[in-house]
């Protein structure tokens, strides 16, 4: 995966609720049909640096299951960022895909 | 705010809570994989252990986030600062050393860069201090010749270059105001000359226009100094008019305290003026003396060498106006003030500074070499980081970060031992530096004493750090505790051959100054200082004269006492003219100059210079009588090669009509004495007539009293004698006059004593590099010392194989001196006398000086190789 894209990715998949760490994951692998299968090593750190920027906030609440979990939201920043990341991720996919297009 | 280690614990705080969050975190992620896994219909053990499989190495989670909260530079900085003061302090010996040699090799310098910054980098404190320059007239022999007040003229009205053209004479005069009589130096300059050098008089006016005219009133300006010691500071006295020497002037205004006379040793022009009046400059004497130093600010955009050409071009004009200059060489040439000025003193900063750059990288050397043995103890601790994970950035970092904290406490040592040092040469500077007293460590000291620091200390913090490059963690962990045989590190020795090499450049140096101020010692001066003790006086005529030389002769412990109008090496103030032979040709008439001295009987015993033919002055040689005069030998070979000059004739200015009412005249030559050093020990400048003082009266003259020994009751006897005349008389004090020789020896003695002490340094920093090099070598080697001494090798030949060693890097090193040496030393040439830079003797000395001393060094560490027990040293892992 390209540097910067699982931050991305996960701030893509607290757009619409709040998540933990396991969701998170279950998330991007169902979204990418299992193509992205996002190890714990790399998506661990991630959230951490994510916490750092004040990108995400992390908050201990009860999941519908009846576990305690960490989930994180999407912080004003963060969403932003998001706003930012999208589009430049959509204008890098536009030109790799332009270059990459078949001739003729 | 919370004292630092506070912040150190809460940062540490802060990471134990986020540890355990994230415990927490991964404990309930874990949780929900098992409830799945339990839902699937798993046993509850293959349900935890399926998870955990899932979830992945708890660890590479852990340290990949203890990564991410590493983020904030400040916290990893403090705990590289931490790390680092904890290297430091774990090493307290290596870590003084390291800051001591910083001390002593970047104080120096910076003591050092202190004065070329302040003598020879920053402007003088003129307003458009780069526009000045300074004129010197040549004629005959001379070239650094003053002008008269004719060519100043014609020079001013031929410049276009020169905004303003200005001069000055300094002479001994009274102390103005009523007080003890006191004599001083009063300089005469033209109304401009103050203007030039001075934006703004602190109170008053300096001189204007109307000060130039005929028939100008008698007006002074004061300097600060004079102002406030004898008139108290009063503002009010501007206006007034005072009691100056046997007439009266009045004070227009007083110069700013940072006023000060910066001009080239040989201008005689001192620092120490303290009065200035004003001089009118005219056409009038196309013959008149030549007496004026000649200052001149650039219009602006005109460059020197414009100035130059236009220079040389008036000089042949005035040549056709007839009067001296007509015999047709007389010429000027323009300096820039500031470089004029350093002239003298500018070799002997530069050898210094080379020397203190000399010292400082032998002692970079034995830094680097300390580092690198450090580096190498060290390796066991930096592998075994490498191999927890540290990054080279991190470990780059780290030492990086210890290497400049060391920088940091040098350079602050350094900062220290440079202000010490500054004061200690101030104290000690030779009359080549007097008009420079404040040497201060502005910015650019600071910066450069700042760049030095860090750039060796990044240059060393590095050298670890290419070690750790070539981490191989295997070999090294395997290795890096074992008594390794010889490793032999090309660089180590070729450090140590450097130290050697410029240690012995430094020496070398070193001993042709001392030749030089041992033979400056040595040099015969013309006169015997010894129990002659001299003051300075100003009497209005003869027969007052006369009457004190009379009462001092009278006084018991005097033993002769005449008069003089300039001490030996006494340049101040100093008088000389052209001399010719009778029958003498135009140009020859020209080709000539000799210092003029006015005299009474009895100088030349008084002194102690050797009459070589004819006689002394008697009191009947006056204006009345026919006229004479004394040359020293020089003169009288200049003139009667092979021949006696005795009662040849020569025509020479006197006054006989009274002070400074010159006129040329004839005089017959009585005696010939032998060459008195008037100028410095070590250059006959212009030889010397002497004039009976009734045929050349000057206001001022100096006493020379030739004494038992002892001055006491001296002051009263002086004293005594003036008060006979008239008690309000000023006389300097008495002095002996082995203080004006103390100050002939100042200049080579300061150079050969800073010379010595960096050479002392250098010797004992490259002494200490060979020592440690040597016996670290031998405590790596001590295995190896073991094995062959165990399987027979005898003590001797140990002791052989160690000094072999040693020899192979300091012989090389001697060789590379020797050769350095004969490439630079050269470049001293214009700092010795009466030595050769090539001299044998002192390279022989150098060497043989070199080769023991470092011979010394590796004997202490070769004996602790040759006692080596091989039992203890086999066991020694």
């Amino acid at each position: 995966m390209l540097q910067g894209t699982l931050e991305v990715l996960i701030l893509r998949s607290l757009r619409p609720e709040p998540n933990h760490a396991y969701g998170i994951s279950l998330f991007l692998k169902q979204q990418s049909d299992s193509e992205f299968l996002v190890d714990n090593g790399s998506l661990y750190p991630a959230l951490q640096r994510l916490l750092q920027r004040k990108w995400i906030a992390g908050q201990w609440k009860t999941s519908p299951n009846g576990r305690r979990a960490r989930y994180y939201s999407l912080t004003p920043t963060g969403r932003k960022e998001l706003l930012r990341a999208t589009s430049k991720w959509q204008r890098f996919a536009v030109a790799m895909a332009k270059i990459l297009a078949p001739e003729g | 705010m919370r004292p630092w280690w506070s912040k150190i614990e809460h940062a540490f705080g802060r990471r134990r809570r986020l540890a355990s969050e994230l415990e927490q975190e991964m404990d309930a992620h874990l949780q929900f994989l098992i409830d799945e896994n339990l839902e699937r219909g798993m046993s509850p053990e293959q349900a935890q252990a399926a998870a955990r499989r899932d979830f992945g190495n708890r660890t590479v989670v852990q340290a990949g986030s203890y990564q991410a909260w590493q983020f904030p530079r400040f916290e990893s900085l403090l705990q590289d600062i931490h790390y680092a003061l904890r290297g430091i302090a774990k090493a307290p010996a290596f870590s003084l050393l390291v800051i001591l040699t910083l001390a002593v090799g970047i104080g120096a310098n910076t003591a050092i860069f202190s004065f070329v910054n302040a003598v020879l980098l920053r402007p003088l404190p003129y307003p458009s201090a780069d526009r000045l320059a300074i004129l010197w007239s040549g004629l005959g022999y001379s070239s650094r010749a003053p002008f008269s007040s004719f060519e100043v003229f014609h020079l001013r009205q031929r410049s276009t270059q020169f905004d303003q053209i200005a001069g000055i004479w300094v002479t001994n005069g009274a102390l103005p105001g009523d007080g003890p009589a006191e004599q001083i130096k009063v300089a005469k300059v033209t109304s401009n000359f103050l203007p030039l050098l001075c934006p703004r008089p602190a109170f008053g006016r300096l001189f204007g226009p109307d000060d130039d005219l005929e028939n100008a009133p008698s007006n002074i300006v004061l300097t600060h100094g004079v102002w406030a010691r004898r008139f108290g500071s009063d503002s009010s006295i501007i206006g007034r008019t005072v009691r100056f020497g046997n007439r009266r002037a009045t004070v227009v205004g007083i110069l700013p305290a940072s006023f000060r006379l910066i001009f080239p040793d040989d201008a005689s022009v001192p620092s120490n003026v303290e009065v200035f009046e004003s001089i009118p400059v005219g056409p009038w004497e196309p013959d008149g003396p030549s007496f004026l130093h000649v200052i001149g600010q650039l219009r602006g955009g005109a460059t020197l060498a414009n100035a130059q050409t236009e220079m040389n071009s008036a000089a042949a004009q005035i040549n056709k106006l007839g009067g001296r200059a007509s015999v047709g060489h007389f010429s000027v040439s323009a300096f820039p003030l500031q470089a004029d000025t350093v002239r003298e003193v500018r070799p002997t900063l530069l050898f210094l500074f080379a020397g203190v750059a000399t010292v400082l990288l032998i002692g970079c050397f034995n830094i680097a070499n300390l580092l690198m043995a450090r580096a190498q103890r060290r390796l066991r601790e930096t592998t075994i980081r490498a191999a927890l994970g540290a990054t080279r950035a991190r470990l780059a970092r780290q030492f990086l970060t210890e290497s400049l904290l060391l920088g940091i406490l040098g350079s602050v040592a350094a900062l220290a031992t440079g202000y010490a040092a500054i004061h200690a040469i101030l104290a000690a500077r030779p009359p080549s530096l007097a008009n420079f007293d404040h040497v201060p460590l502005d910015a650019r000291v600071l910066a450069f004493t700042l760049a030095i620091a860090l750039g060796i200390s990044i240059l060393f913090g590095l050298a670890p750090v290419f070690s750790v490059r070539r981490i191989n963690l295997t070999r090294d962990l395997r290795e890096s505790n074992r008594q390794s045989t010889v490793s032999r590190k090309p660089w180590t020795s070729v450090m140590v051959s450097a130290e050697v090499a410029l240690a012995f450049v430094l020496l070398t140096s070193t001993g042709l100054l001392m030749r030089t101020f041992i033979n400056i010692l040595h040099v015969d001066p013309g006169f015997q200082a010894s129990n002659v003790f001299t003051f300075r006086v100003s009497v209005p005529g003869y027969a007052p004269l006369r009457l004190i030389q009379q009462k001092l002769a009278a006084f018991p412990g005097i033993q002769s006492a005449s008069t003089v109008s300039h001490l030996p090496l006494d340049d101040a103030g100093n008088w000389y003219d052209y001399y010719y032979r009778e029958g003498a040709s135009p140009a020859e008439q020209t080709s000539v100059m000799a210092d003029h001295r006015s005299t009474l009987p009895g100088y030349f015993s008084a002194i102690g210079a050797s009459l070589l033919e004819g006689r002394d002055f008697t009191d009947t040689d006056d204006a009345q009588h026919p006229h004479v005069a004394i040359i020293d030998d020089v003169l009288a070979h200049q003139l009667w090669p092979g021949q006696s000059a005795i009662g040849r004739k020569i025509n020479l200015s006197d006054s006989p009509q009274g002070f400074y009412q010159f006129q040329r005249d004839w005089a017959a030559i009585v005696g010939v004495v032998h060459h008195v050093q008037y100028h410095s020990l070590t250059a006959i400048v212009r030889p010397q007539i002497y004039v009976p003082y009734p045929l050349a009266p000057r206001p001022s003259m100096s006493f020379v009293l030739r004494t038992a020994g002892s001055d006491s009751g001296l002051a009263a006897a002086v004293r005594n004698a003036v008060d006979a005349v008239n008690k309000d008389i000023p006389v300097t004090n008495v002095e002996p006059m082995q203080r004006l020789v103390d100050r002939a020896h100042a200049e080579s003695r300061f150079a050969s004593l800073l010379a010595t002490l960096l050479s002392v340094i250098a010797l004992v920093l490259a002494t200490s590099g060979i020592y440690g090099v040597l016996s670290y070598s031998v405590a790596r080697r001590t295995t190896e010392i073991g094995i062959r001494m165990a399987i027979g090798a005898p003590r001797a030949q140990v002791l052989h194989m160690i000094l072999t060693d040693a020899f192979a890097w300091i012989l090389p090193g001697l060789l590379a001196g020797v050769v350095l040496c004969l490439a630079v030393t050269p470049m001293l040439a214009h700092l010795l006398y009466g030595v050769q830079s090539t001299d044998l003797a002192n390279y022989t000395l150098t060497f043989v000086g070199v080769l023991m001393v470092s011979a010394l060094a590796a004997i202490i560490p070769a004996r602790r190789a040759m006692k080596i027990d091989p039992l203890t040293a086999l066991r020694y892992e």
